[in-house]
């Protein structure tokens, strides 16, 4: 089965070689977890190394800031918007929303030009801004990704996670969840006083996936996918404890 | 009368594409701002409340400076759906104009000179 691959030392692995053509991936978690990181390592390495365009879309990082980050992980976008390999959109999610809906939409039009493959879309819960009705936030975010999807690309979304440590999410009430293919989860975990972060693949529409919970850090190359943790349980709920702990506090300490 | 001459015979001392630009398009502060942030972002499209909001102003102060340059050819107006948004024009020789005074701007001299000229033109 043809893959796109994202690039991201470990996360192909898990991915069991990357993510289908033309899906939508939702990327979450709470702020400073690497989203936009990993979202603009897919769009990189997708040009670098796969021959891919891609189109990046902000609704409130200003362009500067995406090249300035990229910069520090040595990803010289602007070189590649030089080149026509990549466009940094700056807009708004009804503007967005609207032009991926009209005939020869920029959106559109870019797409076709530059032959993009993929797309950032930084970041998705901005879309929350149009409406407070959840049934309303998932048509609206049904139909932008479905005019993704039309036109190609294969797209990472993230979503901004309120909560720092434990589990969200706004998302869950519009049923985001149900409508994207592969929804990733980054979160921060405390383990003896000491915070790590954690990356699950929580779903994988069309394909196995690994289901572990696996440790991740962000390095000067970007994210690096490490192996799971080990001896602990409770990740996902931002304090793990210790695998004996539970055991004791379950059987012993009854 | 002399040394007002004499002012203005320094201040013109600039490129004179870049005077004529100065000039005849961004001839106000509100303006000077709006083509910074679409030089700085070029593949930007919104309304004019969302431009506001990311130049940081009120939208009525720059709805007025959004349609000019829009007329100026500096921006292109489109409708969308029932939304007006602008972004910068594709014609290679106005997105030309934008760096060279972009790039001029970082000379504090030039900055001086722009004021000088953007001033006497709102009087």
């Amino acid at each position: 089965m043809e893959r796109v691959k994202t690039g991201i030392t470990g996360l192909d692995e898990m991915l069991r070689g990357g993510l289908l053509p033309q899906t939508a991936t939702l990327v979450e978690g709470a702020p400073g977890t690497g989203k936009t990181t990993l979202g603009m390592q897919f769009i990189y390495h997708g040009i670098v190394d796969y021959g891919e365009p891609g189109i990046i879309l902000t609704f409130e990082q200003f362009p500067s800031q995406f090249y300035r980050d990229a910069a520090n992980f040595g990803w010289d976008f602007r070189r590649l918007e030089e080149e026509g390999k990549l466009r940094v959109v700056m807009t708004s999610p009804e503007v967005s929303f609207a032009d991926l809906q009209a005939v020869e939409g920029q959106i559109e039009v870019l797409a076709r030009e530059m032959g993009a493959r993929r797309i950032l879309v930084d970041s998705l819960s901005h879309f929350q801004r149009l409406t407070q009705d959840p049934l309303r936030l998932r048509h609206l975010a049904y139909t932008f990704i479905n005019g993704l999807k039309r036109e190609g690309l294969t797209a990472i979304l993230t979503w901004e996670s309120p909560v720092l440590l434990g589990q969200p999410t706004e998302g869950y009430e519009a049923g985001i969840p149900f409508i994207i293919d592969t929804y990733i989860l980054l979160r921060y975990v405390e383990i003896e006083s000491s915070v790590h972060k954690a990356l699950l693949v929580l779903k994988m529409r069309g394909s196995d996936h690994d289901k572990d919970i696996r440790q991740f850090d962000i390095t000067p190359r970007g994210i690096e996918v490490h192996s799971r943790f080990e001896g602990h349980e409770g990740i996902m709920s931002g304090s793990a404890r210790r695998m004996a702990d539970s055991f004791i506090q379950a059987f012993v300490r009854r | 009368m002399e040394r007002e001459d004499l002012v203005g015979r320094l201040m013109a001392d600039i490129d004179p594409e870049l005077l004529e630009f100065l000039r005849t398009r961004v001839n106000s502060f509100v303006k000077w701002d709006l083509i910074r942030f679409f030089g700085e972002n070029p593949h930007t499209t919104d309304t004019a409340e969302n431009i506001a909001r990311y130049a940081g102003r009120n939208p009525e102060a720059i709805q007025a400076a959004l349609a000019e340059l829009a007329t100026q050819g500096v921006l292109t107006e489109n409708r969308l759906g029932e939304m007006t948004v602008y972004s910068l024009t594709s014609n290679p020789e106005v997105r030309r104009l934008v760096h060279q005074f972009l790039e001029a701007t970082n000379d504090r001299q030039f900055r001086i000179k722009a004021i000088y000229h953007i001033i006497r033109g709102m009087r």
